[in-house]
């Protein structure tokens, strides 16, 4: 699969951080940030990152039938989450679960992982996926 | 005042894959005495994911660094990431990690390789920075997907993990150096060449010319620059290729068994290269009493070793509950086929 250089340096930060919009007016948290909050359309918003936050899995799809390049990764699994605090939904995959593992209403933390390379010359692209919280010893 | 003696830990933390394969897997596949993971002290390694590589390792252990640290990112001065697993030939690994963590742009970020050394010679060039000024704190990471070739020895090793240091003022850390030495010679133990897969070794000879060698002769520096003795250090942690070297060479040199015990962490989950002295460190560090002292003696293919005499400090307390620790990670393990280790590791040839 083809990385495209432009693109895939603009939204590095965006990947690596998962970097949303925070909507001045009615509060609420987009992602993928947009300058424009589309919940209310206004343009007063301010950029935060959920790198810091949990979420809570709400729905999750299972792929078999993959894209070029993600025949090593099958089965993949996209999740949609939303963050404890500002409740942004967020889109992602989903790592270190195994498909009989996910229950819906369980807490993931974001890690950086391999999103998806360019055959074994290319770029590799990193981003954000989502795993089961790993439990803290105090 | 040595320099060492002005700098310390200011933050540590560690990442295990979730992915285990029983070394029996390997035994049976390959044909191999089922007495070779006993005599080895290893009975499971740790293996990478198939979205998992040395940066995104090296990415969570700096993450629990930076939390048990609680700085400022951009108050980093300087990235030096130790691997012999770097994703790619060209083009740093340190950048990736810099600008995931909001460190960039005004560190130095530099990818280091000394076989399984690098990280922990990136250590003693902190201690350096950080004495001089130059820098306020760096970030050194040890981290490696260690490869090995199919059917080899090393394969019942060759595990990986990732561990990382923040290093700063002794005033702000859990634990601070009091002193370090190095010792280095050109050793043929083991190496990978430009364009090779997996690395090759002399079997034998990586023992006594190599790891003892250079272990015993950058601890013994350090003992006789500092006048320590073995009984004066509370905990020792040695590079731990497998279960029995470490133990041997804490033997020669003086410390007894349960010193070395509670930083070992190789018969868990391998040998994991640039991580593997300093995930010792990490453990010991989660557990560790304030006034303890605790000596590290990574070690290097190639060859060469440093010794560290650090001493832990009130401030451990506070830290060690704000990441999750490395009993943590051990404890969060499921075992999977040699099938499934050799799709994640990349070893099976497919056209793409």
């Amino acid at each position: 699969m083809r990385i495209v250089i432009p693109p895939s340096w603009r939204t590095r930060i965006y990947r690596y951080r998962i970097t949303a919009t925070k909507c001045k007016k009615c509060g609420r948290t987009a992602y993928p940030p947009s300058n424009i909050c589309r919940y209310c359309g206004s343009r007063e918003i301010e950029f935060v990152d959920l790198l810091n936050e949990n979420a809570r899995l709400i729905t999750w799809t299972i792929i078999y039938n993959v894209m070029e390049g993600f025949e090593e990764r099958r089965p993949v699994i996209l999740g949609i989450l939303e963050t404890l605090d500002s409740k942004a939904r967020v889109m992602a995959p989903l790592t270190d679960v195994l498909p009989d593992e996910l229950k819906p209403g369980m807490v993931m933390e974001p890690v950086l992982r391999r999103i998806m390379e360019e055959g074994e010359h290319g770029l590799i692209h990193y981003g954000v996926s989502y795993r089961p919280l790993i439990k803290s010893s105090q | 005042m040595l320099p060492e003696e002005k700098t310390g830990i200011v933050g540590w933390g560690s990442y295990i894959p979730r992915w285990r394969l029983n070394l029996k897997e390997i035994v049976e596949l390959w044909g191999f005495n089922p007495e070779q993971p006993k005599e080895l002290r290893v009975s499971e390694k740790s293996v990478a994911g198939i979205d998992e590589d040395a940066v995104t390792m090296g990415w969570e252990a700096a993450r629990n660094a930076l939390a048990r640290a609680g700085v400022n990112p951009k108050e980093i001065g300087a990235v030096w990431f130790g691997t012999e697993s770097k994703p790619y030939a060209v083009k740093p690994s340190a950048t990736i990690i810099a600008e995931a963590l909001g460190i960039t742009p005004n560190a130095m970020a530099t990818d280091w390789e000394f076989a399984c050394r690098a990280a922990s010679e990136a250590i003693r060039v902190s201690i350096g920075a950080v004495a001089s000024g130059l820098i306020k704190y760096s970030l050194v990471i040890g981290s490696d997907t260690a490869q090995a070739n199919p059917g080899d020895v090393l394969e019942f090793t060759a595990s990986s993990a990732a561990t990382a240091l923040i290093i700063g003022s002794r005033e702000e850390s859990a634990a601070y150096f009091e002193a370090s030495a190095s010792y280095v010679t050109d050793t043929p133990d083991f190496w990978r060449r430009d364009h090779s897969r997996y690395p090759l070794h002399g079997e034998a000879f990586t023992g006594e010319p190599a790891y003892f060698k250079h272990i015993i002769g950058a601890v013994k520096a350090l003992l006789a620059k500092t006048g320590l003795k073995p009984s004066d250090f509370d905990y020792a942690i040695f590079h731990q290729p497998n279960g029995t070297f470490p133990i041997r060479v804490a033997e020669i040199l003086g410390f007894p068994r349960e010193k070395v015990t509670p930083g070992l962490v190789t018969p868990f989950i391998g040998n994991s290269y640039n991580s593997s002295a300093l995930i010792g460190l990490s453990k010991v560090l989660d557990q560790a009493k304030p006034g303890q002292r605790i000596l590290l003696a990574p070690f290097g293919s190639g060859a060469g070793s440093d010794a560290f005499s650090i001493v832990v400090t009130d401030k451990v307390v506070e830290k060690k509950d704000k990441a999750p620790k490395v009993e943590d990670y051990l404890n969060r393990k499921h075992l999977i086929n040699y099938a499934l280790y050799a799709k994640y590791r990349r070893l099976i040839n497919r056209i793409d």
